[in-house]
């Protein structure tokens, strides 16, 4: 009995995966033929160059993070050589959170010791530079 | 700025790592997090740098205190 189901639910269900069409048809067109040209770099993998961050990219980034942070007290101030708290009337507080805003856009962990010595545009972008692994 | 002494390096230390917690905060309770901590540093700005021992202790209190707030049950501060 159990068999004569297993049957029958198989035929029932046999027609349907025929019905079923193909998501994708397969055509060959002469387009899509991969041409094998050797090239003098074969064997050479090309991964991108390493691109690494420019002063002014470095620079224009922190300075547009600074012009969305809430606090600074004259955002016509900010360029390239601000200092945090004589040029823009952050307090040590906000120093801490525009280092940590920093570490966030280029991704990398400043630890303490330099992050206390940060305290201008100029020094940041420095610091930045140094590091291999920001982007 | 001028020469931050070891003590008000701590302070700072404490805040940055507060900050650091306020990341694993769910999205929507970041700034509640972060006006929170702002709000408690802010509490004691009239302490005396030299008065050592209040600074002494506020630092024990906050660290307590970072460390409950840190429990991943907190989701949301007021």
């Amino acid at each position: 009995m159990f068999r004569s189901a297993i049957v029958r639910s198989l035929r029932a269900s046999a027609p349907r995966v025929i019905k079923t069409p193909a998501p994708f048809q397969i055509r060959s067109s002469p387009i899509a033929v991969p041409q094998f040209t050797p090239s003098i770099f074969q064997g050479a993998r090309l991964y991108s160059a390493p691109a690494g961050l420019s002063k002014d990219e470095a620079e224009g980034r922190i300075v547009n993070l600074l012009k969305n942070f809430d606090k600074v007290s004259d955002s016509s101030k900010i360029n390239g050589t601000s200092h945090f708290s004589n040029d823009l009337g952050l307090d040590s507080l906000d120093t801490v959170e525009v280092v940590m805003a920093i570490e966030e856009e280029f991704s990398i962990e400043i630890p303490d010791k330099e992050a206390d010595q940060i305290h201008s545009v100029e020094k940041a972008v420095e610091y930045i530079l140094a590091q291999p692994d920001a982007h | 700025m001028a020469r931050l002494s070891g003590l008000q390096r701590d302070v700072l230390s404490l805040y940055r790592k507060c900050l650091r917690e306020i990341r694993k905060k769910p999205t929507e309770s970041r700034p509640n997090f972060k006006a929170h901590a702002r709000a408690e540093f802010q509490k004691h700005l009239s302490v005396n740098k030299k008065d050592f021992s209040a600074v002494e202790y506020l630092l024990r209190k906050g660290h307590r205190q970072l460390e409950m707030y840190a429990s991943p049950g907190i989701r949301n501060i007021r």
